[in-house]
């Protein structure tokens, strides 16, 4: 009899287990359904307005040669490289992508380290005024540097003040207006993301390694640099990016030659109307800032799955 | 104790003093550089909107007025860009918010496959230099017949804001506390009334913050504008490239530098609770 019951006990228990494994399974099958549903809008748009046309410029750029149809040439990519000026405006780009870097760099560190131990109420203006940029639009800073640059702009009326003005020679429509630009915009940003991760590292690991003795450079060498690599990599991949295809700066504040792959191909597009060869420097300069890209999309990823183990 | 602390604070003291003042002596020489390299442009631009006349070695404008104001805001090509900027922005910031927010909710709680992908997939045209990628849709647009309409110029700048859009409130989403929600729901509440009362109050303040930093993003965007909408769908920032570099006279341009910096001075007033709440890092995936 008992063991009959139990019989009958677990096979209604199995019942019961496998309704609720059923249940589970439709349950999760609608939260996927409906969170495809929801995220369709955004990733239509995603595909249709950026990875398609990317595409496409990759493969009208490869396909469209003077050869005709069908076959896959590489000929526009070879011209690039081969006309000088193509060539010396990529190079163009890279000097001044990397020196505004270097000087954003230098700017911004001792800065972020300094508002990480500060919390003094200049420390406060110093944030207040270094953040001002991030609010002023792009084409109004440009602007507003081109006025305080130029030959007896605000810059030069101040040092005549203190009898400097005929040391002054205008970095306006020169190489350097187009580093000034670059990082007067970049400062915000990269301050922003270098004090993240030092407020990341708590009081107590740098006070305890004072404790044992350490100094100021041997803290800062050992403890802070190690543990904001990860900040420092996402500030200098972004700032690459988007200096490597900035537009309005140079533009506005640049040399008429060299010019940066953002204005060549502005110029390739809208000044000489030609759509293909503005694409070739386009999918150029998206190879080269995709590789960087990468190292900024995986730092993001490891932080983003680390973020996912402790929300469930 | 109390001894043990007296015979140690004196060096300590001294030592603490010397390195306070180094430290704040290094925070003071970046203050008057940042403000001469900060302040010094953006004033130039409040000056040169409020001059008449403004002669060389004079530090101020040598004569000043409003005159300049009427003039600027009377010109066509400034009271057609007006109207067609606001229109653009607040036309596709409406449209950002109905296709994101509901797609942030679903990466922050629902569990799809590729959902990580997929999220990460934004970041890619942070990833890419804006610009490029506008000459590639540009070309796409010209066959579509998109060049110089309205549509064309919201679809670009759509696609602009998403990144800020789908971050910002996913990184909020998750944060939201489940407990209080499962609370709210053992007690007998609807879905609907836990989602109203529980869990939009506290991802209320990122939400409005993406919806501030993409309003006032979109008001100045200016490569998409400039390639997809020239040459009849003009907005402000655009018309302003004639002004700025082939222009004798400079007030043009700071007037609609300032006209352009207005909205700004909102996302300013809140600029304090923006970054401590760490919205705009979060937009970045940092």
């Amino acid at each position: 009899m008992n063991a009959i019951k139990a019989v009958v006990n677990r096979e209604d228990a199995m019942r019961a287990m496998n309704d609720v494994n059923r249940r589970m399974k439709q349950r999760r099958r609608r939260e996927a359904i409906g969170g495809y549903l929801l995220v369709a809008p955004p990733t239509i748009l995603i595909v249709g307005l950026f990875f398609l046309p990317a595409l496409q410029s990759f493969i009208r750029t490869i396909t469209a040669g003077e050869a005709g149809a069908g076959g896959i040439s590489f000929a526009r990519y070879s011209g690039f490289f081969q006309s000088s000026i193509a060539r010396s405006n990529l190079l163009f780009t890279f000097n001044i992508t990397l020196t505004s870097i270097v000087i954003l760099f230098a700017i911004c560190f001792p800065i972020a380290l300094y508002l990480r131990f500060s919390k003094s109420r200049i420390a406060n203006w110093v944030l207040s005024i270094a953040m001002l940029p991030l609010f002023v639009p792009g084409i109004m800073s440009s602007y507003a540097l081109i006025r305080f640059l130029r030959p007896r702009g605000m810059l030069m009326t101040m040092l005549n003040i203190f009898g400097l003005a005929s040391f002054y020679a205008t970095p306006y429509l020169k190489p350097l207006g187009i580093v000034i630009g670059l990082v007067w915009e970049g400062i915000p940003f990269t301050l922003l993301v270098l004090t993240a991760g030092l407020s990341q590292i708590g009081d107590a690991v740098i006070e305890s390694a004072r404790d044992v003795g350490a100094s100021n450079w041997q803290v800062f060498l050992h403890i802070l640099l190690p543990l904001i690599r990860r900040a420092a990599l996402i500030a200098f991949c972004l700032n690459f990016i988007g200096n490597f295809g900035a537009y309005t700066i140079p533009y506005l504040l640049g040399p008429a030659a060299p010019q940066t792959m953002g204005v060549y191909m502005q110029q390739t597009l809208q000044g000489y109307q030609q759509p293909l060869d503005a694409e070739t420097q386009a999918v150029i300069t998206f190879a080269i800032c995709l590789m960087i890209g990468l190292f900024y999309i995986r730092a993001i990823a490891r932080s983003q799955q680390g973020r996912e183990d402790i929300h469930g | 104790m109390g001894s043990q602390t007296a015979a140690r604070t004196l060096p300590q003291r001294q030592a603490r003093q010397r390195s306070w003042v180094r430290r704040e002596g290094f925070g003071l020489v970046a203050l008057v550089l940042l403000v001469i390299g900060i302040i010094g442009p953006i004033s130039t631009v409040l000056l040169w909107s409020f001059a008449e006349q403004w002669r060389y070695p004079a530090l101020f404008p040598t004569r000043w007025g409003v005159s300049y104001w009427a003039e600027t805001l009377s010109r066509a090509d400034i009271r057609q860009a007006l109207p067609t900027s606001f229109i653009a922005t607040l036309l596709v910031t409406l449209l950002s918010a109905l296709i994101c927010f509901p797609a942030s909710y679903a990466f922050a709680r629902l569990r799809f496959r590729g959902r990580q992908v997929l999220l990460l997939s934004y970041l890619i045209t942070n990833a890419l230099p804006r610009f490029g990628l506008y000459v590639s849709i540009a070309v796409v647009f010209f066959r579509l017949n998109l060049i110089g309409t309205l549509a064309g110029v919201v679809l670009i700048q759509l696609l602009n804001t998403l990144l800020l859009m789908i971050w910002i409130p996913t990184s909020a989403f998750q944060g939201v506390d489940r407990a209080l929600e499962e609370a709210a729901l053992d007690v007998g509440a609807s879905p609907l009334r836990v989602f109203v009362q529980i869990t939009l109050p506290q991802v209320y303040p990122a939400l409005a913050a993406a919806l501030l930093l993409t309003l006032v993003g979109t008001f100045y965007e200016t490569y998409g504008a400039l390639l997809i909408g020239v040459p009849r769908v003009l907005t402000i920032p655009v018309i302003m490239f004639p002004l700025i570099n082939n222009q004798p006279v400079p007030q043009y341009g700071a007037i609609l530098s300032l006209i352009l910096f207005a909205p700004s001075t909102l996302l300013l007033v809140f600029a304090n609770r923006l970054l401590r709440g760490g919205y705009l890092t979060a937009g970045l995936g940092v």
